[in-house]
Order: structure tokens, then C-alpha cells, then sequence
């Protein structure tokens, strides 16, 4: 039995047509399920573990980067195979997963092919895309053997199976890339040093891979997991293999 | 065509050059995996199974068993050991090489150096020992021969 966690957005008239058109092709393919809406207040995992209850095997999340890490992130536990359709803009997820953006992917969703994802472990919560430690003085300690502090403040990017994009300054014109690597997760530091007058310049980024890590801030520092913002004075980061069974497409990054 | 969707800006589409992973960083076998970047100091027992970059400061311990890159302008105080290395900044330690050894004409080296081959370029500073394996050393080293219950060394040298 399936189940579709739609995001509040998917509401929007615009989407509408779309929403239609992937209906009768679920329908089609004889998967159509039950339809939930998601909205703020929703926590996903008693949901779904209620659906499963029921006899749900497949939840699929219907929206964007968005709705994809605000229900893994509770729900990356729950025992059941997770599918995703994409709609609308902010879709980066979905092109690494190799699901196409609209109504195709109930092709993909309909074909079945399987794949366990590594998902990221931060203070009792998943993340799968990617966390973002606004610039702070913050100090990372390594698989607790070795420690990486700069002088002034720092950003800090862990990627799970997102690249991780840079620009040297605002008037780079070239957006660089650096793309994460299997069986890790990979962390991006990138030091800020003070301009002459005002302000600070990034400088280039440092790349870690690791399995487990502690970010440790002098004050409390602004940190964002899956577009979740929270603020926190220590952070504790590790990788979780293979916690999640993913339907994906044939054309996936990875 | 001009009415196309707009569509998210994917890095890992161009996949015809799986070895560029980190653009500015110098052609080397294999992938990078590790980089210490300018301005960030690591202390501690850094360790990594893959190749390492080093343009930033480094101080205890730095292990790979692939290549390990220093840059001009890096640092490191730390003994270090690694498959292959190129250096062209300053390292304060001994190191210890099981392969390939590159020293360029900007290189400072304060240590030890054991290594199988060694390459520098003029203008390298090196203070310090280096031991090259395939080569004798001068000392003479005790035989590690062993003798059976009821035969002595004597006996054994008429041999």
C-alpha cells in the first residue's frame, strides 16, 4: 500500500494541473494511495508509523529539498520504503536521486528500483542533505583525534550527497564545486579573515571526510540541518550507513 | 530554447573530468580526498586513508598511506609518513616515505628524511639525515644467523 505525504505548497493553483496529471499516471500504474497533507505543525514519524501500523509499505514525499529533509529527518527510522516526487523549484535532491522533476517521476516511483541512502546523524535527529554552521568561532574536533580551528570565524558544510558549492568572493563569476564521496560524510570549512576596513572574506574551503565529529562553539552559533534552523553551543555529527530504502532513478549521481 | 524550464544548477553533471575535484589543487594520482585549506590550523594525530593537501598549518602527527601534497606557503610541524610525497612548503619533523620523494625549490625540511627515492629541485633546504633504502650503512650490523644447540659460530665459519 502506498502513501503520499504531500507538502502544504502543492496546494498552490499553479501546481494544480501537474498534481492532476501525476495522479492519473499513479492511478495508471496502479499505485495511487492514500493522500496526506503535511503542513509546520506535523511531526512525520507518528504519522507514518500510524500508516505502517495500517499496512502502508511505501511512503512517498511529494514536494521539494524542503519536504524531502523535513520528513527524513524525523522519519529516516520508520521501516518502509520511501519514494519521492518532485514538484516545483529547489528539486537539487531529486536530480541526485536521478528522479525527473514532474510527472515522470511516477515512472521512476512505478519501476521500483531500490537503493539504501546514508543518512547524517546531528544531536538526536537525521539530516540527508546537508547541515550549515553559519559563520562563528567554532572549533571541529575529527573522529576525536584531531582538532581544526582558524584564526577568526568559520563555516562549516556537511555534505551527505550534495556538492558542495562555493564562490571565491561576490564578484566570482564561476560557482565551484566540490562534490562529496561515497561511504562519508564530507565537511567543508571555510575560514573567514578580515577585510582591510569592514567586513570579511571567505577564503578557499578545507575538505574532511569523516564518520563522526563535534563542532564546539565559544558562544552559541546558528546552525541549519534540511532548511531546519536552530541555535546550538555543541554540535555532535556522525554517519548513519545505509538507513534509509530509497526507490530511485536509473540516472542516479551515485 | 528560450521558454525552457529553469532547472537547478547540478555539479555532478559534468562527469569528463572525475579527477578535477578540488579546481586550483595540482595534478596528482588518484582523487583528492583531504584538504587542509589556508588559514585553518589542524593539531592533533591527523590521519587519512586517502591523498592529503596540505596549504594550511599542521601540528602533531600526519599519516597517509597514499600521496601527500604540501603547498607553497603550508606548514607542517609534525613527523610525518606517507606513500608518496610532493613538498614545496615547510615541514618540522621527520618523515618517513615509502615510495617517491619530491622536494621543490621551495621546500624547507627540518628532520629526518627515509625514503626509497628522493627528487629535489636547487633551492630545496634540507637540514637534517637521509637514508635511502637499497644501500648498506656503514655500520656493521649484528648477525641475525641462528645457530643450532650443538654447533658454534666457530664451526659455523669454516664453512
Amino acid at each position: 500500500m502506498y502513501v503520499y505525504l504531500y507538502d502544504n505548497f502543492v496546494k498552490n493553483k499553479k501546481y494544480a494541473s501537474l498534481i492532476q496529471a501525476l495522479e492519473v499516471r499513479l492511478t495508471d500504474y496502479g499505485i495511487a494511495g492514500k493522500i496526506l497533507h503535511l503542513n509546520n505543525y506535523i511531526d512525520a514519524k507518528p504519522v507514518i508509523d500510524d500508516e505502517i501500523k495500517r499496512g502502508a509499505k511505501t511512503v512517498v514525499i511529494v514536494g521539494n529539498d524542503k519536504t524531502f529533509g523535513y520528513v527524513l529527518s524525523r522519519a529516516a527510522t520508520c521501516e518502509c520504503t520511501f519514494g519521492f516526487l518532485p514538484i516545483g523549484f529547489e528539486n537539487t535532491i531529486a536530480e541526485v536521486l536521478g528522479i525527473p522533476v514532474g510527472e515522470e517521476a511516477a515512472d521512476v516511483l512505478a519501476r521500483r528500483r531500490k537503493e539504501y541512502l546514508d543518512v547524517g546523524w546531528v544531536n538526536n535527529r537525521y539530516f540527508v542533505s546537508q547541515l550549515h554552521v553559519h559563520p562563528a568561532k567554532v572549533e571541529v574536533i575529527y573522529d576525536e583525534r584531531f582538532k581544526a580551528s582558524a584564526i577568526d570565524k568559520m563555516e562549516v558544510v556537511v555534505c551527505n550527497f550534495q556538492p558542495f558549492y562555493w564562490k571565491k568572493n561576490d564578484n566570482d563569476q564561476e560557482q565551484q564545486v566540490v562534490h562529496p564521496q561515497d561511504g562519508k560524510l564530507e565537511a567543508f570549512l571555510r575560514p573567514l579573515t578580515k577585510k582591510r576596513w569592514w567586513g570579511y572574506k571567505y577564503e578557499d574551503p578545507s575538505v574532511f571526510p569523516f564518520e563522526e565529529m563535534e563542532i564546539i562553539g565559544e558562544k552559541p552559533f546558528t546552525m541549519e540541518a534540511d532548511g531546519k534552523i536552530s541555535k546550538e553551543v555543541r554540535v555532535k555529527i556522525k554517519l548513519a550507513k545505509q538507513k534509509v530504502e530509497m526507490i530511485v532513478g536509473r540516472n542516479r549521481k551515485f | 530554447m528560450i521558454f525552457q524550464k529553469p532547472s537547478p544548477k547540478i555539479a555532478l553533471e559534468n562527469n569528463e573530468e572525475p579527477q578535477e575535484y578540488i579546481s586550483g589543487v595540482t595534478q596528482q594520482p588518484d582523487e583528492v580526498e583531504t584538504v587542509v585549506g589556508p588559514s585553518v590550523n589542524v593539531e592533533g594525530d591527523f590521519a587519512s586513508e586517502g591523498n592529503i593537501v596540505v596549504k594550511g598549518t599542521v601540528t602533531g602527527s600526519v599519516r597517509t598511506s597514499r600521496y601527500l601534497l604540501v603547498e607553497p606557503g603550508a606548514k607542517i610541524v609534525a613527523n610525518v609518513r606517507a606513500g608518496s610525497a610532493k613538498i614545496a612548503g615547510e615541514v618540522k619533523g621527520n618523515m618517513k616515505v615509502q615510495d617517491s620523494l619530491e622536494l621543490t625549490s621551495t621546500a624547507r625540511i627540518l628532520g629526518d628524511i627515509e625514503v626509497k627515492v628522493l627528487s629535489v629541485e636547487p633551492g630545496a633546504l634540507i637540514f637534517g639525515k637521509i637514508a635511502m633504502a637499497g644501500m648498506e650503512s656503514g655500520e656493521a650490523k649484528p648477525s641475525r644467523r641462528t645457530y643450532r644447540k650443538n654447533e658454534t659460530a666457530e664451526e659455523m665459519s669454516e664453512d
